[in-house]
């Protein structure tokens, strides 16, 4: 089991950034849809 | 809108199918796969280090694609899907050259060697993120896209340069071990696993392209409201 860390390392690193990834094009995607359902409120106005 | 609706079904299905099929790679490389004789364990990293290198090779050539339909038919939705997959090729860039790095410290004795394969991947990653900087820059200007667009086709020139590197030069990066000629190979275990893991690669690129064309797609919702809203009140 020599240099398990290293391999540890390896698949951490790809599901980090995968996450990461993930995360902040969801968060936009939120935004932008919170944006567009705020301005169809106002219109409606 | 139509579009929105055929990302939305899109991303469900083939989040379905990429968390099935993650899991069943995942038992491949740890559990069912042997261990390679000389690297030891950190040999798994293979199993993921390679498709995303190749994933990354997709989008580019994606985003080549999408640059050429641009420049002849104008159409801003594929400059967006050119932007969206060049940030994905950036990121299966970046995965494979961590994870490279990582293994090649305990078998190599060093994170980095200025070898042909890893110089010239090296540049390939620099060339998109100067396209996305380049694009983020230009804005919604129609020259900058299209300068954009060009500057993304003569950037996958780097590509073939990348996967022949180990064939024209002598590196430290070891020769291909899929089609390399006599004396390369895999145990049929270890091909499947890779095979399988390529395949998943693929779901996640796709599954990535619908998340993130889902945000293009919004976007483009968006402008249009704001646009219609400023005419109205005009």
């Amino acid at each position: 089991m020599e240099n398990l860390n290293y391999l540890f390392a390896g698949y951490s690193v790809f599901w980090l950034l995968l996450s990461v990834y993930v995360f902040v094009i969801g968060r936009q995607q939120k935004t932008i849809e919170q944006e567009i359902a705020a301005l169809r409120e106002e219109i409606k106005k | 809108m139509k579009r929105a609706s055929v990302l939305r079904k899109m991303q469900l299905i083939l989040g379905v199918l990429l968390f099935v099929g993650m899991l069943f790679s995942l038992y491949n490389v740890f559990i069912m796969v042997p261990t390679e004789q000389k690297m030891g364990i950190v040999q798994r990293i293979f199993y993921f280090h390679v498709p995303s290198a190749m994933m990354s090779f997709m989008a580019f050539f994606t985003v080549a694609g999408f640059s050429i339909a641009f420049l002849v038919k104008r159409n801003a939705w594929h400059d967006r899907v050119a932007v969206a997959c060049a940030e994905i090729g950036v990121l299966f860039t970046t995965i494979a050259l961590i994870t490279g790095s990582i293994w090649a410290r305990p078998i190599w004795n060093t994170w980095w060697s200025w070898d042909a394969r890893l110089t010239t991947f090296l540049i390939l990653w620099f060339i998109y993120i100067a396209y996305l900087m380049l694009r983020d820059y230009v804005g919604e200007d129609q020259r900058g896209a299209r300068f954009a667009a060009v500057f993304a086709i003569i950037g996958t020139v780097d590509i073939p340069i990348v996967y022949f590197s180990i064939r024209w030069w002598r590196t430290l990066h070891p020769k291909p071990v899929l089609a390399g000629g006599e004396g390369s190979g895999l145990h049929p275990d270890m091909a499947f696993a890779l095979y399988f893991s390529m395949a998943v690669f693929f779901i996640l690129y796709l599954f990535l392209v619908a998340t993130r064309l889902r945000v293009e797609n919004s976007k483009m919702e968006l402008e249009e409201i704001k646009r219609l809203h400023v005419l109205s009140t005009k």
